[in-house]
């Protein structure tokens, strides 16, 4: 145990001293939560040049109650009301008359005067908009842009159009608006927990609300923690086996420590080294939550599950990298392994979205199941709201438990033979064999 | 007690046999050479004594006991290969590989070893810094540092300069006076001829040589002549009565044929051109191993 203690703290010290642990320490997350940052940060950001659009109304019903809504907002929303600065653009409707003859030449006109930039788009107004009937173009509403899809300007003339056809249909139907005010009153859904007994005291707690950031962020960040975690020590102790073992380093050490002794010390190491990483992460992400405000949505509970499966995960994919990088004979056969390294703790990342949307569904109860993907998905499972059964967590700790001994029992094997082994390729065939016949 | 014993030992590696039938005592104190061809066994023997590969069958036995894993604190050993962390510094480096044995008072045996090498100066220098001879000598220092009791060491001179060769060769010596049992291997035939109390030879994995050089000598009999003269090898074509020569420049070693005559050769010599010295010699270690190893070898036949 000294020997594995003390080379262990050498491997430890070579991965933390380096400039690059460091780097990566800071970089990882930002890389891993750099699209959530950078929407934040610039979610805010709007174009706030002036767009002229045009209207080919069919029905003759719209386009000044358009045109009045545009107005309206012009004057009041367009500047902060504190600072008076712009804070988006002004919309301004202008009206093109409906050609009967030719309403495709006159759609190409007009796209030619949106590419000269004249225009930002143009809306094309169906005749039946008000009362639809069966024939679809007859009731559409079209708008034609450079970038359609994404421009918010759509969703703004949508509501400014439908609540005049609102009041026409009301007109139309005999009925005043203001007798009908709360017809369109929407009124919304609420997500909550479920109410539960306080056998101290016996009062009823409330549910608490859900919340799309309780529910789906949080379990995958804790998820995305925890693959970082591994991805911080395992694939490293491919390369550093590899090198140990084309530097002809291997045959120092195991001149004073068994094959065993060698690996399980790699191992130590990586677990040293994302334990560094995650309480750095821990602390910090739980500070910053508090700064933010949302310490209610660190899962606390989930902790101890978080650190046993992640120490688990860790030895099995460590063993799995430290036996792959002895049957390595130089840099390249390295790089051809690393994907299959971490392949096995990856695969949670391409199925996470129907276990978290269905966490307690067979596919996500079975699939958290398989050890090499229990540690990542029991835990997103762990994070959201509702939990798993108390008896789920545990079962899939055994099997990750059982797998491991497994895993590291047959990669110590393999280490054992192909550590000195100068010149074999790491064909899949030798390692099985090595595995087998130690 | 002898420091080691290997009893009919035997390593395969898949269909080729590595070692067969091995037996070898080493004792207490000694210096003991092994030489051999590349591939012969020699690298093989030694990862058996330090447990890193185990024999198909056969015993080992060192200090005494049936060796186990925990012998190898008491074994320094000092691979072919040589292995360093390169981007630790000297000093780091060898309290580490030190420490994996025994860690007492490391950090001021270290130091004792850099001063005695001449490396003192780069004691805090990183290891990628060093020249290939003075890697060597770190190299040598993490064997040995820990104090262990056996010291192996596979082909310690190779790229050494001379000066740094005599550095080597003097804390060998100075090893074994404290006690230390030292097993080398090599292919410098003249170095193991110097320093070796005992000389083993494998060839083809099989024993061939084992004892003192002057045992190992005295086998081969007094069948050479070392001959220098005034035309060097240009006067020793054709002789009659020798089976080969070997050619030193300025000296050259005659191999007699066994109905060889020195006395007649000398004279055929002596017509032939002048004669600076002619001595009757027992062979050298390298031309023993060329008889048994070299291209016109015979079969292997076990010592």
């Amino acid at each position: 145990m000294r020997k594995i203690l003390r080379f262990a703290l050498r491997e430890y010290k070579a991965a933390v001293k380096t400039k690059g642990f460091i780097i990566g320490l800071l970089l990882a997350p930002l890389v891993m939560g750099g699209g959530l940052i950078a929407f934040l940060l610039l979610k805010d950001r709007v174009d706030t040049t002036d767009k002229r659009v045009a209207v080919v109304d069919r029905s003759g019903l719209v386009t000044r109650a358009l045109v009045s809504a545009a107005e309206f907002r012009n004057a009041n929303e367009i500047l902060d009301k504190e600072s008076g600065k712009k804070i988006r653009p002004a919309h301004f409707f202008e009206e093109v008359k409906p050609s009967t003859n030719d309403p495709k030449g006159q759609r190409l006109e007009l796209s030619d005067r949106v590419r000269s930039g004249e225009l930002h788009g143009f809306i094309e107004i169906g005749p039946q908009v008000v009362h639809p009937g069966k024939d679809p173009e007859a009731f559409q509403i079209s708008y034609y842009a450079k970038n359609a899809a994404m421009d918010d300007l759509r969703g703004w003339a949508a509501w400014a159009i439908n609540n005049r056809l609102r009041q026409v249909r009301l007109a139309d139907a005999g009925v005043k608006e203001s007798d009908v005010k709360d017809l369109f009153f929407w009124v919304s859904v609420d997500g909550l927990g479920l109410v539960s007994l306080d056998e101290s005291t016996g009062a009823i707690a409330e549910g608490k609300r859900a919340s799309p950031l309780e529910a789906i962020l949080i379990p995958i960040v804790i998820m995305m923690l925890m693959l970082l975690m591994i991805m911080m020590s395992v694939p490293g102790m491919l390369h550093s086996v590899m090198e140990e073992k084309t530097q002809r380093i291997a045959e120092v050490l195991l001149g004073s420590i068994k094959p065993f002794e060698f690996m399980a010390a790699k191992l130590v190491g990586g677990i040293a080294v994302s334990l560094t990483s995650s309480a750095v992460y821990f602390v910090g992400g739980i500070i910053a939550l508090q700064v933010m405000g949302y310490e209610d949505y660190v899962p606390l509970h989930v902790l101890p599950w978080f650190f046993a499966y992640m120490l688990l995960a860790i030895i099995m994919f460590g063993a799995w990298s430290a036996a792959l990088g002895s049957t390595c004979n130089e840099a390249k056969d390295a790089q051809s392994l690393s994907f299959p390294t971490i392949l096995p703790a990856l695969f949670p990342m391409f199925i996470y979205f129907p276990v978290v949307k269905e966490p307690l569904g067979s596919f996500a109860t079975w699939m958290s199941l398989v050890p090499p993907f229990t540690p990542l998905l029991m835990v997103l499972r762990l994070c959201t709201p509702g939990g798993v059964p108390a008896w789920q967590p545990f079962a899939g700790l055994l099997g990750v438990l059982l797998f491991t001994l497994f895993f590291v029992w047959a990669a110590g094997r393999i280490f054992r033979v192909a550590i000195l082994m100068q010149g074999t390729p790491p064909k899949l065939a030798n390692i099985v064999r090595w595995a087998i016949r130690g | 007690m002898p420091t080691i014993e290997l009893q009919n030992v035997t390593k395969t590696f898949g269909k080729h046999v590595a070692v067969e039938g091995l037996s070898l005592t080493v004792p207490q104190g000694s210096v003991y050479g092994f030489i051999g061809p590349n591939g012969s066994g020699k690298t093989t023997t030694l990862r058996m004594i330090m447990n890193i590969l185990y024999p198909d069958s056969g015993e080992i036995t060192i200090f005494g006991e049936p060796l186990r894993p925990a012998s190898c604190d008491r074994i320094g050993y000092m691979p072919e290969e040589r292995g360093l962390y390169k981007r630790m510094k000297v000093r780091e480096v060898l309290e580490f590989f030190g420490g994996l044995k025994n860690g007492d008072g490391i950090g001021a045996k270290v130091d004792r070893w850099l001063e005695r090498l001449d490396l003192a100066d780069w004691a805090n220098k990183k290891v990628e810094t060093l020249s290939k001879g003075m890697s060597q000598k770190v190299q040598f220092i993490a064997t040995v540092v820990s104090q262990p009791e056996l010291v192996l060491l596979d082909e310690p001179f190779t790229g050494l300069d001379p000066v740094n060769t005599d550095v080597i060769k003097d804390a060998i010596l100075e090893l074994q006076a404290q006690g230390t049992t030292v097993i080398f291997s090599t292919h410098d035939m003249s170095m193991a001829e110097k320093m070796c109390d005992y000389i083993f030879m494998i060839f083809k994995g099989v024993k061939v040589l084992d004892g003192t050089l002057a045992e190992i000598q005295d086998k081969y009999g007094t069948d050479t002549v070392r001959v220098k003269t005034g035309d060097g090898m240009s006067a020793l074509q054709n002789l009659e009565g020798i089976e080969r020569v070997n050619d030193f420049g300025q000296v050259q070693e005659l191999r007699l044929a066994p109905e060889g005559n020195s006395q007649k050769i000398l004279q055929e010599i002596l017509k032939r051109t002048y004669v600076r010295s002619f001595e009757i010699v027992k062979p050298s270690l390298h031309d023993i191993f060329v008889r048994i190893a070299g291209p016109q070898a015979k079969e292997v036949e076990r010592a």
